[in-house]
């Protein structure tokens, strides 16, 4: 296979068709993306332009109806959900709005819990470290329910990182935080790419998160619109205006 | 409130259907044994009448404890699965009060539906009851079945009354939890007192009932059965609701070896028996249940047989009676078993989201059926075991009475067949249960909003 290693995600031409025969609903229309290793990309786009869908699909949540997805030059499976979870736990890290810890689990045991479920070594230390590097390190037996919803998503970024995947997928994780805690979750996401050379992919609305990252992909109804390196708040929530009214215009 | 609890009720019917079926099946039983009152004030002779009444309120008694214990725990149990919508109603301005008023009025609803529905099924359950003495010769065939306003007024009390009791007393608890807390979903550590010392009081219940056996019908034949059947039900129920105690106990002596065989299945078994098990002794209820009253209403039923074979009856007629012993104590043991898989299936499919948490953070569905089935498991070994020591609250005080000996002459294979059943019930519900849950994508069970 002639794959770059630097490439961490490729999707190529992926189609996502939901609803019935009769009345189809397509949320993505042919994606075609590279991302290389070490890059931090938000993904923006108005309200119902995909661009969930597009990361559940390149993440093995869900599955495309046409396409491919390749994860740092290993091509996602196509089985069953157990094989696709294999793939998954061992090249993908998942930063959710909602958190998803498990409520009977300490912040550290949510840390170590994709080692143990991936049957790997679990190295308490180091997740213990991780769990320090967001901010932590005093909190290692706190419970879900004990812990602020702007720590909660401290404990998933350390999740996330515990299992050394080539990519993260983040789907509006500041959704549920107030700006404070929003910044340091970006902080953190954006320290991990540029100190340990990890791969991030965002899903936002927010034109202040984007900005944390390193180039943003623009979707409007199922297909890629547009791309902005080195963005601003203020070129991004330009960009969103037009598209919005674009989208609008369509409509009419 | 009332208007949203009508709501509720339409768009979420399937949420209902284990309360439903557990008031449902619970006034079927009740009416059936209660129609034979009915029978018995239509003017019959006072030998049938005695029969009758004395059928409907020993057999009729025992159901009415089942039942009321089964409808009070699946409705607690119901409500508490709703702890997160409550919590939303609570953060968008609902007062306790309120919430309080619209799950009584919910659960009020579906139990009135249900034991009206019933009615039907009571009459059927009741004739067939009443087919069963006539054909044993203890009732003449000239009398006319009936089913009238007891049959149906106790059913439908008894059930509704049931439903209500437990409505609040989840509701209460519910409402004492903050808007936050209640979202975070969070659990007490221990058990309230009041919880403690009821189920101390049932189990004290129980053993005196047992002591009473032995101390007032020893030697008076089959009327002991009237305090000893009650015994092992008083001290299972009692047993039922210190569940979350028992499963912290048997905890405490299997987390090591499972955590050691079980992998990350066995890692997070572990981690919901300690830190759940308000939720998991819910489910531990019915299976000591089943297990208590089956085993000890069988056993005493088997040593009643035994005593009874002397000669100067005929076999035949002493064989009917033993067949329509056994109907009774079989429509008891098939009861707590419904209620057995009613109440696992609910509380497993509950518990959706939660597999779709432990999914999306890399479990595969076989590792999560794998926790179920870890999990039923010591519930099941939990339930067997201490149905096991309730049942003998029946069983050796009846054993006493009636022939002088501690050790029933009974038919050895009672209890592994008993122990047997629940372990397979419970092992399939569970799992049967996690397998549907798991065929909702990962991302969709977890839902997007909190």
């Amino acid at each position: 296979m002639s794959l770059d290693a630097r490439e961490a995600l490729r999707l190529d031409d992926v189609r996502k068709v939901y609803g019935t025969a009769d009345n189809p609903v397509t949320a993505l229309d042919g994606v075609t993306l590279r991302l290389s290793t070490g890059t931090f990309t938000a993904v923006m786009g108005p309200s119902g332009s995909g661009k969930s869908t597009l990361l559940q699909c390149a993440a093995g949540l869900d599955r495309p109806t046409a396409g491919s997805v390749t994860i740092a030059g290993q091509p996602m499976p196509t089985g069953g959900e157990a094989e696709v979870t294999r793939f998954r736990r061992d090249r993908i890290g998942f930063v959710f709005q909602q958190f998803n810890l498990l409520p009977t689990l300490t912040a550290l045991e949510n840390v170590t819990l994709p080692l143990r479920l991936a049957g790997r070594r679990v190295d308490r230390k180091r997740c213990a470290l991780l769990l320090g590097q967001v901010g932590l390190g005093d909190r290692l037996d706190h419970r879900p329910a004990q812990l602020s919803g702007g720590q909660q998503q401290r404990v998933a970024i350390a999740r996330a990182l515990a299992t050394s995947p080539a990519l993260i997928f983040a789907d509006e994780p500041t959704g549920a935080l107030d700006s404070r805690a929003a910044r340091e979750v970006l902080a953190l996401l954006a320290t991990a790419v540029r100190d340990h050379g990890q791969t991030v992919v965002m899903v936002t609305h927010d034109p202040a998160a984007a900005a944390y990252a390193d180039a943003v992909v623009f979707l409007a109804d199922g297909r890629i619109v547009g791309e902005l390196a080195r963005p601003t708040a203020d070129a991004v929530a330009e960009r969103m205006a037009h598209l919005t009214d674009a989208v609008a215009l369509a409509g009419v | 409130m009332v208007t949203l609890a009508l709501r509720t009720l339409r768009h979420r019917t399937g949420g209902f259907l284990a309360t439903f079926a557990a008031t449902f099946l619970g006034a079927t039983i009740l009416m059936a044994f209660a129609s034979l009152l009915d029978t018995a004030a239509a003017g019959v002779d006072s030998a049938t009448a005695e029969t009758l009444i004395l059928m409907a309120s020993v057999a009729g008694g025992w159901c009415l404890l089942i039942v009321a214990f089964a409808v009070t725990s699946t409705l607690t149990l119901a409500v508490r699965q709703r702890d997160r919508e409550v919590a939303l109603l609570r953060s968008v301005g609902a007062t306790p009060a309120q919430v309080g008023r619209m799950v009584v009025v919910e659960s009020a609803l579906v139990a009135v539906a249900a034991a009206v529905v019933a009615i039907p099924a009571g009459f059927g359950l009741g004739r067939l009851l009443f087919t069963l003495l006539v054909r044993t010769e203890q009732v003449p065939a000239s009398v006319p079945y009936r089913f009238g306003y007891i049959a149906a007024g106790i059913g439908v009390a008894v059930t509704v009354l049931g439903a209500l009791i437990g409505a609040l007393v989840a509701v209460r608890r519910t409402a004492k939890l903050g808007a936050r807390e209640a979202l975070a979903g969070d659990e007490p550590r221990r058990m309230g007192w009041k919880r403690v010392t009821a189920g101390w009081l049932l189990v004290a219940g129980g053993v005196n009932c047992g002591l009473l056996t032995v101390l007032l019908f020893s030697g008076h034949g089959v009327d002991a059965m009237q305090t000893a059947g009650q015994a092992s039900i008083l001290v299972s129920a009692g047993l039922a609701l210190l569940s979350p105690a028992l499963i912290r106990g048997m905890t405490a002596v299997l987390a090591r070896p499972l955590a050691r065989l079980g992998g990350a299945s066995g890692y997070l078994t572990v981690a919901n028996l300690r830190r759940r098990s308000h939720q998991l002794g819910g489910a531990l209820m019915p299976v000591i249940l089943f297990t208590g009253i089956s085993v000890g209403t069988l056993v005493m039923q088997s040593v009643e047989n035994r005593a009874a074979d002397v000669p100067g009856i005929p076999a035949s007629a002493e064989r009917n009676i033993e067949t329509l012993n056994l109907v009774v104590v079989g429509m008891l043991a098939l009861f707590a078993a419904i209620m057995l898989v009613n109440t696992l299936v609910a509380a497993t499919t509950y518990r959706r989201r939660e597999f779709g948490q432990q999914r999306l953070t890399g479990a595969t569905p076989a590792q999560v059926r794998r926790m179920v089935g870890a999990e039923a498991a010591v519930l099941a070994v939990t339930g067997v075991l201490f149905g096991s020591l309730a049942s003998l609250a029946t069983i050796l005080p009846y054993t006493i009475a009636r022939t002088d000996r501690l050790v029933p002459d009974a038919p050895a294979l009672i209890w592994p067949a008993i122990a047997v059943a629940a372990v397979v019930l419970t092992l399939a519900a569970s799992v049967g249960a996690a397998r549907r849950a798991l065929r909702t994508p990962a991302v969709e069970a977890v839902g997007r909003t909190a």
